[in-house]
């Protein structure tokens, strides 16, 4: 007898995707988690175009992630063309990147996944009977807006960040006002970690998991540094940013537009709880403690996990966020222009963590600084195959094989990832 | 009166227009209760997906045969379509190379199994169905869709600036980013109502809200030829987000 559970169009998530298994008496015979835009072609389409247009064209990859694309974009052009940001230019968009991910994750969290774990179906159904937390949640997303547009001159599809610096640095006026917008941050994210706490417990499957992200030792930040790192079981392995393409062995998949990332055989999973893993040490001291009391051990062997990861960033990023402008105001803003770039023939790759996890943009200019190639590998293409992975997990660790119940289960772990589907059509280009 | 039925939809984009709503943190709850919203799957997984509704708001373009008829579904069952953000209005960035052989690049980019997407030419909303009203920007502007919004709850129809960003940019006294630095802005061709942003962080326009109906084309271009910049990089950086009036080439 074959069964199939499927969620045809995926909710609370972005973008349009879907999920279906297949079971045949009992046993699985087809997990797909499908992808459903159209495919926009935007890395074929810049060919041609100048090293000056290129990241305002690619940040339109993503909303939600639109920071990062534009911050990993300017990376890959100034790797290629040897241009080397100022110490404040590099601090300016790592907090920069602080806001988008504050965004996202309020985002994610109490308007795309707390509704499963409450049972409603959406954020507004929620706030009918929740008011308090929907309005703890909207303040934590506007906070990161308000660093987004603070620094970014807008929330999404940010415009100030340019090849070399930043269009207009900030006033001290806007650092302030900043700054209180942190101090309720922080307060905030307080009851931000009371209300996951008290979140019923949501444990679908279990498995040793790889994980992959961006090293950042010192800070648990989301823009700086060129080293991946990938982690199993304890044991990590470096990978050169130069070097992504052997995270990926590209598979394209019927159905799917989703070519399927794994290293070295094996599937990985990018976000929260893949930094966690690689970066705990740079926790702040108050994060680090957020991780026990919302039950999160390292190494996690369950996705739902992401979302504890999610909330545990949160808290570091109000944290080191606060601490961030505190210096800015000590030390004062540098009035400094933006390093001069010239065009050049080159390659260059820019790795960067963007919310929901690894993003790299790489490209080739000729001489005269048009782009030749590019290639966009987002965190919802790497994840892909992990996804499936704990798909297959989910089912088959299932004590019922009811298909409703199995769909929600489903629908929950999709969502922890906290997918950007938009995102996941932009793969590798395929090469020789 | 009853509460007007919404439905906010998605074709291909980057979900940026529906994000600048979830975006209105100070005015979403009160947004919510002024409309009785029936359809939204980015924020609710329960929707009545046949219903009929008083206004549909989509975004992104129509990129595939399953953009096209979503699109014509959500038509047909919708008093009111308002076309959100520069991809529903215009084309957008997917649209910003209409030579470009779309089958060569969709091998290029998925292998052998690209020609087996499904994947159409982009096209503005309006080039499919009829579209009642344009909110155009990439994003939309947040200020914009409030208003709009709450010009049709009290049975009016909204205004949207009609003059080009340079309008604004003067209102804010700010020194010309082509005048002046001879860099190669699209405010004097794109259509305000972004209060200048780009240029009032002393960055040039990109044109990402498409043109503006009374631009004096001619005489832009004469300036950019002044300027000396190359004819090719003008054309591609005008085309980037929508199409330049009168020009099909």
């Amino acid at each position: 007898m074959s069964t199939k559970i499927q969620v045809e169009h995926l909710a609370r998530v972005e973008g349009h995707g879907g999920i279906s298994v297949e079971l045949d008496d009992g046993a699985i015979s087809s997990v797909r988690f499908d992808i459903y835009e159209g495919p926009r072609l935007l890395e074929g389409l810049v060919r041609g175009r100048s090293y000056e247009d290129i990241s305002q064209i690619l940040s339109r990859i993503c909303s939600i992630c639109s920071v990062a694309h534009s911050l990993t974009s300017l990376k890959a052009t100034e790797n290629a063309l040897d241009v080397k940001v100022t110490p404040q230019t590099e601090l300016l968009r790592d907090l920069l990147s602080r806001g988008e991910s504050i965004q996202s994750h309020a985002l994610h969290l109490f308007c795309l996944a707390a509704p499963d774990y409450l049972d409603y179906p959406s954020v507004t159904a929620l706030a009918a009977d929740h008011p308090d937390a929907v309005k703890l949640g909207l303040r934590m997303k506007k906070l990161g807006n308000t660093i987004q547009e603070t620094l970014g001159g807008r929330a999404v599809h940010p415009i100030n960040a340019k090849l070399g610096g930043f269009g207009k640095l900030p006033s001290v006026e806007s650092l302030v006002t900043l700054r209180e917008a942190l101090l309720q941050g922080v307060a905030d994210s307080e009851a931000t970690l009371k209300l996951l706490a008290s979140l019923p417990p949501a444990e679908f499957c279990h498995t040793d998991t790889v994980f992959a992200a961006l090293s950042s030792p010192v800070n648990h930040g989301y823009y700086a540094g060129d080293e991946i790192i990938v982690s199993s079981n304890g044991h990590r392995q470096s990978v050169p940013a130069a070097a992504y393409r052997s995270l990926s062995n590209e598979q394209a998949v019927p159905g799917s537009h989703a070519k399927h990332s794994q290293f070295k055989g094996k599937p990985f999973m990018v976000g929260s709880l893949a930094r966690l893993s690689v970066n705990t040490q740079g926790l702040t001291e108050r994060a680090r403690l957020a991780m026990g009391e919302l039950g999160l051990r390292l190494p996690s062997n369950n996705p739902m996990d992401n979302n504890k990861a999610q909330a545990v960033e949160l808290v570091h990023d109000v944290h080191y966020g606060l601490a961030m402008v505190d210096r800015l105001l000590r030390e004062g803003i540098k009035q400094e222009g933006c390093v001069p770039v010239r065009p050049k023939a080159g390659t260059g790759t820019g790795v960067t963590e963007a919310p929901r996890g690894l993003l790299v943009h790489s490209y080739t200019y000729d001489e005269e600084g048009r782009i030749t190639a590019a290639d966009v590998i987002t965190p919802t293409a790497f994840n892909a195959a992990s996804i499936e992975n704990h798909f297959r997990f989910t089912v088959e660790q299932s004590a019922t094989k009811d298909v409703l119940v199995l769909r929600k289960k489903l629908e929950m772990v999709a969502r922890a990832y906290d997918p950007c589907i938009s995102c996941s059509v932009h793969l590798l280009q395929r090469r020789g | 009166m009853s509460k007007p039925t919404v439905g906010l939809f998605g074709l291909t984009g980057c979900a940026g227009d529906q994000l600048v709503i979830l975006n209105c943190e100070d005015q979403l709850l009160d947004l919510v209760n002024a409309l009785d919203i029936r359809d939204f799957l980015m924020a609710s997984s329960a929707n009545d997906t046949s219903c009929e509704l008083d206004l549909a708001l989509v975004e992104g373009a129509v990129l595939s045969k399953r953009d096209e008829e979503k699109l014509q579904r959500i038509r047909a069952r919708s008093k009111a379509l308002m076309a959100l953000g520069t991809c529903a209005v215009w084309g957008g960035v997917a649209a910003l190379n209409p030579q470009a052989d779309r089958a060569k690049l969709l091998e290029e980019i998925y292998g052998a199994q690209g020609a087996e997407y499904d994947s159409l030419p982009p096209r503005a909303l309006r080039e499919v169905v009829k579209v009642d009203l344009n909110l155009t920007g990439c994003p939309i502007e947040k200020e914009q869709f409030l208003s709009a919004v709450s010009s049709l709850l009290n049975g009016d129809l909204p205004i949207f600036p009609e003059y080009p960003v340079c309008t604004e940019c003067k209102m804010f006294e700010n020194n010309c980013l082509l005048i002046e630095k001879s860099e190669v802005c699209c405010g004097p061709m794109t259509v305000a109502g972004c209060d200048a942003r780009c240029p009032t962080m002393g960055i040039a326009c990109v044109g990402c809200r498409g043109p503006v109906g009374e631009a004096n084309i001619p005489s832009v271009l004469a300036m950019f030829g002044e300027k000396g910049f190359p004819r090719e990089r003008i054309a591609a950086k005008l085309r980037t987000f929508a199409p330049v009036p009168g020009d099909h080439s």
